[in-house]
Formats: C-alpha cells, structure tokens, sequence
C-alpha cells in the first residue's frame, strides 16, 4: 500500500490525469489536500444534476465521514469551521477484541474489560494455553506505530497535546509501550516482524488466542478458506484505560483535481458508497461504511457480531493518532523506528 | 587525427553521445534537485533553493551514516558469499556430463524472478510460526527464530535472500568464463602434472580474472542499490538494523517526502558505488596486464 501514494502523488500533479477517482488511506488526506491535489465533494452534492436524492449522506457512520471525508476546521483533520468533505469512506474501520470462545471457556477467563485485566490475561493465556496471548502488528515503520497507539488512546495519551507540544514519550506514552512489550513477550513469536497479514493469520490459524485491531478483519475470521477458528470467536470493545477509545481509519474514495471526467467519476463515487453497494460488498466480507448496513436484519443475521461493532463506533476516536500533513514522516521514520527498537529490547521506553 | 581514427571516431560518435545523455542527465538532475526542497505532487514553481543544505544533512545525518554502514556490511558479505558460491557451483559444474544443461538451468531461476517476489517468497519462507525455515530448524532439533524480529537474525535473512537471487548471476559469468579458457593451456597444465586444486588456482582463475572482476563490479553495484527485496522483507526494521541507503533514500523522497535531501543522498551512494567500482577494476584489470605485454 505504500506505494500507491507515491504513484497517486505522481499521476494528480499531472496537468491531466488519468484517474477520475482515487482510492487512499485516511491518513494521506491531509497532504493531498495541503498539495492541492483533490477537490472538494461538496459542489457535486448541491449539483442536482449529479447528486442522488435518495444517497442520504447523514446515514454514512459519522465518525468515519468525519475521519476518512473532513480535512480543515481548527485542527486540521476533523469537523470544525472551516472542515471541507474532501472523500468518502469506502471500507472504514474501528477497533474491536476478538477472543478465542472456547480457550476462554476452557480456563475460565474472562474477557478483559479494561486494561488492567487486559495485562493480566496476556500471562495467564500464554502460560496456560502455551500458544499467543494477543497477536499484534510490529514491523519497523507504519505498523508498529499503528499497534502502540491502539493501546496509547485508551491509556489517555497522544502523540502531540493541544498546543502541538509532543507528549508521546510521557508517562502514558511508556505505560503504552511497556504493555506493547508484554504483548510481544506472551504473544505468537515474531510480533516485532509482523504486519498487518502475519498478525491476521497468526490468529486465523489460531497461533493466537485474542486479535485487537480493525473491524475489516470479521470477513477473513467467518472464511473457512482462510480461518481455521470459525465459529470459536467472540467479540468485544476494545478494553478501557482511563477512557474507553477504540480507533478509527481505514480507506476512502476522493476525485483527484486534474480528473478527466470529474462527473462521472463523482457518480461512481456515489454509486459505490450508496447504500446497496454499501450491503453488497459487506455481504461479500467487506467493511460497511453505513447505519443503514450495520442494522440491516439481513446483514446482521449474517454477522451478529456488527452488533458489537456499532457499539465500538461510539467510542471510536477521530483524534486517535494526529494525521496532519507530515504524518507519515514522524509515523514511519521518527516514531517507527523508536517503538520498533523497544520492541527488540535494544532501547527501554522511558521518559524525558 | 588520421582518417582511420577519424572514421572511428564517426562511427563511434552515435553512441558515445547516447551514452553520455543517458548516463550523465539523471546524475546531474540529481545533483541540480539537491540544491532545492521540493515535495512530490507540488510544482516545481514552487520548488525552494537550498543551496548546500541537503548535501550537508547528508555528510552530517548520524542516519544517513548508519544506513551507509548497514549498506556496506550487506554488500561485503552477500557479495563475498555469492562469489564464492558461484565459482564454486560453475567449477562443479563446467563439465559437459549429461543433465549438466538442466542443472544450469535451473540454477538461474531466482535470477529471473521479480525482486518483489523473492522479497514475498522469503518473508513467508521466514515467517517465525509457520515458515519453512523454522520448520526445518525444528524438524533438524534446533529452536525455531524470529527472523524478522531480531536485529541480527533480519540482517542474516536479507543477505540470505540476496545470496539465494544472485549467486546464479556469478554462476552463470563464471561458467561463460571457464567456456572460452583454452583447453591447450589446461592440457599443458596437466601433462606437467598440475592438480585439480592447482589447475583451478592457478591456471583457470587467472584466466578469467577479467571476468571476475567484471562480475564482482556488477554485483557490488546491485547490491548497493537494493531495495526491492528489503523493502517487501523487512522495511529496515526492526528499528534501522537493515535500512540500506537506497531504502534510506526512499524513505527521505517519498515518505519525508524531501526530495532534495534524497538526492543529495543519492549523490553520496553515487560516489561510494563509483570508487569502488575503480578499486575493483583497478585491482583485476585486463586492459592493463595486456598493456604491460607489449
């Protein structure tokens, strides 16, 4: 994935594109936009030539418009005076746990509500399943960082204060990665070498016995193709620190400046985001973007875990990591590197 | 200048001018989009002068230090081990016996295939709970690894896989090599009663010294211009223990999304892979022994 924005970089500074849409990661809106490389949705709504009557835009789940869609208002990357819609959410994600039902009922545990129960299970599952307490990203880079901060948000803390002041590195900062640490002491061998895939299929081939990371996962978990633990998982919130905060991210679709076919690419924006395809594709395993689909009968039935899900979306978090246009830099490079080598055991997290 | 020189020269003329816009256009562009900041996806207009600054980040950043370090240590010991593999596969398997063709063969696949399909097929390969290396390890009664997660042990697979990929190139020049050594001087060798060992050593080794030297110089091109293949099996993590400079200067154009800085970089790998380019040539080279014949 991460060089697809190099190559979306290169075709919108084009003087004419040859993409009328444009698939991206949440957390490159902010550049795109500061570039000046994508418009703004809004006028093709107010086009009633364009805009559907019946897409409904109010039944997009609001904390994914706001994540994936809004770039400007006071801090730049959520809702505020000033936010403009710059893209659509089109396979969005929040954080849940997933747990293995029958190691659970076999020990007698609990799943962990909170993060001090959470620290505690991690020991007890590993000594007495002798497999993975919680898989987990780590790789150098993106998904490291990705993986800490799940646990930095509901621990209270954040890369930058309200000033832009860092405080990644204060006590909350250390707490989160020492439990990070423990995740990969107890957790499936090789955490500090997993991406997003390893980390997945280390659960789905029950190397694992608990996964906290993206909802997308559920349709991987249900594929008896690719899981080997359908029908032993259960689901809940992502555990509490000082607050309840699950993440929120994930893909979405924006119309490059220098399109070809701006209409026509905003009508297969709003076509794939409307609320049939919306049910189409999360029948077929994908992440659903709207309420309509969450509480639909039919897709529920299919996954009665979106019940959980939708609870987690209340808790979800726009502000869980700063996706300011230099993100990726301090992400990969600055952060990526640090919490990478205190997985490894070269560097011990402290603070300063 | 005669005519015959003149003519040559002519002759000649086409290509050299190909050569030198092709080769020397990027290296100056490169070192022209040095003395300047500027981000992807923005126009040039709005491109900032540096002057020195990026050259200077360059000789100064402890980072681009260390990536320089960890890029010379892969390249000594892949392509050490590759040349040492090589040889030793193409001396074994000079001769003209039957199946020899197919050995050969299939000796220069990893070569064929894409750099991120061997950087794929090895991440699997030593993925730590369900990868074949571990699998073996622990049939053989040894512990499992975390490849990937341990600084040393994610050096050791990227110069694995190097050495997997490319040690068939080093085959293949040596076996050509070995293939135009002229079968008198080998007889001669013999019939004044010169060993295998001795024969190799000292007759077909020298011989085509000219051609290990050529293949020395290609491959410690490549392999300080790999990318592909760390990027896919390891990013440079964990933490910056396989951070090459090529993936350093990735890493600077289009994730820090400085693409003066990244130049600048470039520069600096440029000069390292040229010197020691001339070291290797300088060291074996033909041209020169035939100059002293004269």
């Amino acid at each position: 994935m991460g060089r697809l924005k190099e190559k979306q970089l290169l075709e919108m500074s084009k003087p004419q594109g040859d993409y009328d849409l444009c698939c991206y990661i949440v957390m490159w809106k902010g550049e795109y936009v500061a570039k000046n490389l994508v418009q703004p949705l809004e006028p093709y709504f107010a086009n009633v030539a364009l805009a559907d009557p019946a897409y409904d835009v109010k039944d997009i789940i609001p904390i994914y418009y706001e994540n994936l869609g809004l770039v400007g208002g006071p801090k730049g990357y959520l809702a505020g005076p000033g936010a403009k819609l710059y893209g659509l959410p089109y396979g969005a994600e929040t954080s849940v746990l997933a747990y293995r039902k029958d190691i659970f009922a076999k020990h007698n545990l609990a799943v962990p509500e909170n993060y001090d129960d959470f620290l505690k299970i991690l020991r007890v599952i590993k000594d007495k399943e002798g497999i993975g307490a919680l898989t987990s990203r780590g790789q150098a880079g993106h998904q490291c960082v990705h993986a800490w901060l799940l646990h930095l948000n509901p621990l209270g803390g954040a890369v930058f204060d309200d000033q832009w002041r860092p405080r990644f590195n204060d006590k909350v900062g250390v707490q989160a990665l020492k439990f990070f640490q423990e995740v990969v002491a107890t957790g499936p061998a090789g955490i500090p070498g997993y991406g997003q895939g390893e980390a997945n299929t280390a659960f789905l081939q029950g190397q694992a016995a608990m996964y906290l990371d993206s909802t997308s996962f559920v349709g991987l978990v249900n594929d008896p193709s690719k899981s080997k633990v359908v029908g032993n998982v259960g689901w809940a919130l992502h555990p509490r620190g000082v607050k309840r905060a699950s993440q929120s991210g994930g893909l979405g679709l924006t119309m490059p400046k220098n399109a070809k076919h701006p209409e026509a690419g905003f009508l297969l924006l709003q076509w794939l985001t409307s609320k049939a395809q919306d049910k189409a594709v999360t029948k077929q395993g994908g992440a659903p973007i709207r309420n309509s689909t969450m509480e639909d009968a039919e897709v529920v039935k299919q996954y009665p875990e979106f019940v959980v899900f939708k609870e987690a979306l209340k808790y979800s978090n726009p502000d869980w990591r700063p996706i300011i246009a230099e993100w990726d830099e301090i992400n990969i490079q600055a952060l990526g590197v640090a919490v990478s080598e205190a997985l490894t055991g070269k560097k011990a997290p402290r603070r300063r | 200048m005669n005519d015959n020189t003149r003519t040559g020269w002519l002759f000649v003329a086409p290509a050299v001018v190909i050569m030198l816009v092709a080769c020397l256009y990027p290296v100056l562009s490169a070192v022209h989009l040095g003395f300047y900041e500027w981000s992807m996806g923005t126009p040039w207009s709005e491109a900032k002068w540096a002057g020195w600054t990026s050259f200077q980040i360059a000789f100064t950043e402890p980072s681009v230090w260390r990536s320089l370090w960890t890029t010379l240590k892969f390249a000594a010991v892949s392509v050490s081990a590759e040349m040492v593999l090589g040889i030793a596969l193409a001396l074994a398997l000079e001769s003209n016996l039957r199946g020899m063709a197919f050995f050969r063969s299939l000796f220069i696949l990893p070569m064929m295939v894409a750099p991120i399909a061997v950087g794929l097929t090895w991440r699997y390969m030593f993925d730590a709970q369900f990868g074949l290396i571990n699998a073996v390890l622990v049939a053989l009664g040894f512990a499992a690894k975390g490849w990937l997660a341990e600084e040393s042990l994610a050096f050791a697979a990227i110069i694995i896989a190097d050495i997997w990929q490319w040690t068939p190139f080093v085959f293949i020049m040596v076996v050509a090599g070995l293939a135009n050594v002229d079968s008198s001087v080998l007889e001669a060798a013999r019939i004044d009663g010169a060993r295998w060992w001795t024969v190799t050593t000292r007759v077909k080794l020298p011989m085509i010294a000219h051609v290990l030297a050529i293949t020395l110089v290609m491959r410690l091109i490549d392999a300080f211009r790999v990318l592909e293949v760390i990027y896919v099996l390891t990013f440079g993590g964990p933490g910056e223990s396989t951070e090459v400079l090529s993936l350093h200067i990735y890493k600077t154009a289009f994730i820090g999304q400085k693409l003066g800085a990244a130049s600048a970089i470039s520069v600096l790998l440029l000069v390292v892979v040229m010197v020691l380019t001339w070291l290797a040539l300088r060291m074996s080279n033909p041209m020169r022994d035939n100059e002293g014949d004269r």
